[in-house]
């Protein structure tokens, strides 16, 4: 190999011939079952190899090096290059030094630009690492193992949300039981990005579970306010249950402490789970159940002003409150309530619907 | 080199499998390069390194590099270098006492060897492991290297002396040197 004329590895000293610019002999005795699509030497390549400097060999000595360089530029952006003139080449053709600012484009371009043609000529890339500086040969160290931590870590990841999504897709209770104590196990591991990984997982509700396990997540990771579905059945606060909702008798155990007070269920729906009812079930529901409705809430006044929206409902029952003044009250407002219905020409009170936000 | 798809892990634990297997069945010497090469070129992709500890690829690579053909050296340390990157490579190497087999590479005369020798060293600098990987042989070694006409052995060098090693440590081992107490005598620079 020739001696360098000078020890300067700045990328404008004179370049010297190395054994790693010479292209390889091809193999080509390799059975065929490792035999790859394209012919290669048999050659080893670490990242002392690669380099985000590249040599170009080959180029036809008519005035292409723009072209030369938006082709490179393909691959990403390149931040020097220039001709080599004192690097041997063949006769009519061009050598130039390139430099990416990434690792990654110089590695692709390689890849796309060895070994083809360009302007009649057959371009010869290679790496040239020598022409790094040293703070370069250690970013390039550093960038290397960062990447391969990054990707291990994603890799193991990917694995371990598969392994969950398996776990979580049984309906069994066992099963959703099983992954709280595994969650709080991989938890502590000390890669943080597991953990938050975890964290984000726990956000959400476990879908689609049966309404015990639904509830304890529910419970245990959100801390806000608890949706609910208000008594007119508006859905602006509704519990939203997918899945789970047909036949759960064990999940009429759970609809009275667990979920939030303000969840008002009638006697009759309260053996059935908390299903997203349409508005329109509830006012039919509120039909029949209007009698029970009125027994069951003494100090709930406001429920007689409620907007009558749809046929008209059976008069209630005289509702004793046990209290003079509260009883004086109650048949005050019927009284008001009568004379306004039966005022001719008036239309029935419609509340007023905030316009509905379709996402 | 035959590239079987990333998406299947199963199917690439199989012909890595295949590979480990034809190297440790085959007489012809150069059918083993030829896998060794490949092998540790599987080793640069990080998505490969668990089936590889798996195959225990590592030990494999070690067992190299007291051989006798550059080739198996050269591949051999070449495919160290990439596994170590990995945290849990780089402590399966450890436990089998790679540091000193992977020293002795530092008087290779090759050159590529040499770089993937100081690179694997460096990559195993832990700090439960750095007074080995520091050890004032290995540093004068660097010392010399630094002074190379190679420029690539020159920046890898000097880039060990600045991250594996403190100040003092250098210093000391380059007055070592200087006064002629070598305790690693006779490495030779390796040919470009």
């Amino acid at each position: 190999m020739a001696a360098p004329v000078n020890n300067r590895s700045d990328c404008w000293a004179v370049p010297d011939v190395y054994k790693h610019h010479e292209q390889q002999k091809i193999c080509i005795s390799r059975p065929k079952y490792r035999d790859g699509r394209k012919d290669k030497a048999v050659k080893v390549y670490t990242i002392n190899l690669e380099s985000c400097y590249l040599m170009v060999q080959g180029v036809p000595a008519i005035g292409v090096m723009t072209e030369l360089i938006q082709r490179c530029a393909l691959y990403g952006p390149v931040e020097e290059y220039r001709p080599l003139d004192e690097y041997p080449a063949e006769e009519f053709t061009e050598v130039y030094l390139v430099k990416f600012q990434k690792l990654t484009s110089a590695r692709a371009a390689k890849r796309h630009m060895d070994e083809k043609s360009f302007y009649g000529g057959v371009l010869h890339v290679c790496y040239v690492p020598e022409y790094e500086t040293v703070e370069d040969t250690r970013l390039k160290l550093q960038d290397r193992r960062r990447y391969v931590i990054r990707t291990v870590q994603n890799k193991e990841r990917k694995q371990e949300e598969a392994v969950n999504k398996e776990t979580t897709s049984s309906n069994t209770a066992t099963t959703s039981e099983t992954v709280i104590p595994r969650h709080d196990k991989t938890s502590d591991n000390d890669n943080t990005e597991k953990t938050s990984n975890i964290s984000h997982y726990l956000d959400f509700p476990l879908l689609p579970l049966p309404p015990q396990e639904y509830d304890y997540y529910w419970h245990k990771n959100y801390h806000g306010t608890v949706p609910i579905e208000d008594k007119m059945g508006t859905l602006h606060n509704a519990v939203i249950e997918t899945k789970q909702q047909q036949g759960h008798s064990s999940s009429s155990s759970q609809t009275s402490s667990d979920r939030d007070t303000e969840h008002r269920l009638t006697p009759s729906q309260s053996s059935a789970v908390v299903r997203f009812v349409p508005r329109t079930t509830h006012l039919e529901n509120r039909k029949p159940k209007m009698e029970d409705a009125a027994e069951h809430s003494a100090t709930d006044v406001t429920r007689n002003n409620e907007p009558l929206i749809g046929p008209k409902l059976p008069e209630p029952p005289k509702l004793n409150m046990e209290d003079e003044s509260l009883n004086r009250t109650v048949s005050l407002i019927r009284n008001t309530m009568k004379q306004v219905e039966s005022f001719p020409g008036l239309k029935p009170v419609e509340k007023k619907l905030k316009p509905r936000r379709r996402i | 080199m035959w590239r079987k798809g990333s998406s299947e892990g199963s199917d690439r634990f199989e012909y890595l499998q295949t590979l480990v297997t034809e190297f440790q069945d085959t007489d012809s010497d150069e059918a083993k390069e030829q896998v060794l090469a490949n092998l540790a070129n599987f080793a640069y992709d990080p998505k490969n390194m668990e089936h590889l500890r798996e195959l225990q690829v590592a030990d494999l690579f070690l067992d190299m590099l007291t051989e006798d053909n550059d080739n198996f050296v050269e591949f051999g340390i070449g495919g160290l270098c990439n596994l170590s990157m990995d945290p849990e490579c780089r402590r399966v190497i450890l436990e089998s006492r790679g540091i000193s087999l992977v020293t002795n590479c530092l008087s290779s005369r090759r050159e590529e060897t040499v770089l993937s020798a100081i690179t694997t060293l460096m990559n195993l600098a832990a700090p439960s492991s750095r007074s080995q990987v520091a050890d004032p042989a290995v540093l004068q070694c660097m010392l010399r290297f630094s002074l190379s006409e190679s420029p690539r052995l020159r920046g890898l060098a000097a880039v060990f002396l600045q991250d594996c090693c403190t100040a003092e440590q250098a210093a000391r081992a380059e007055r070592q040197m200087v006064e002629g107490r070598q305790t690693a005598v006779g490495i030779p620079l390796p040919e470009n």
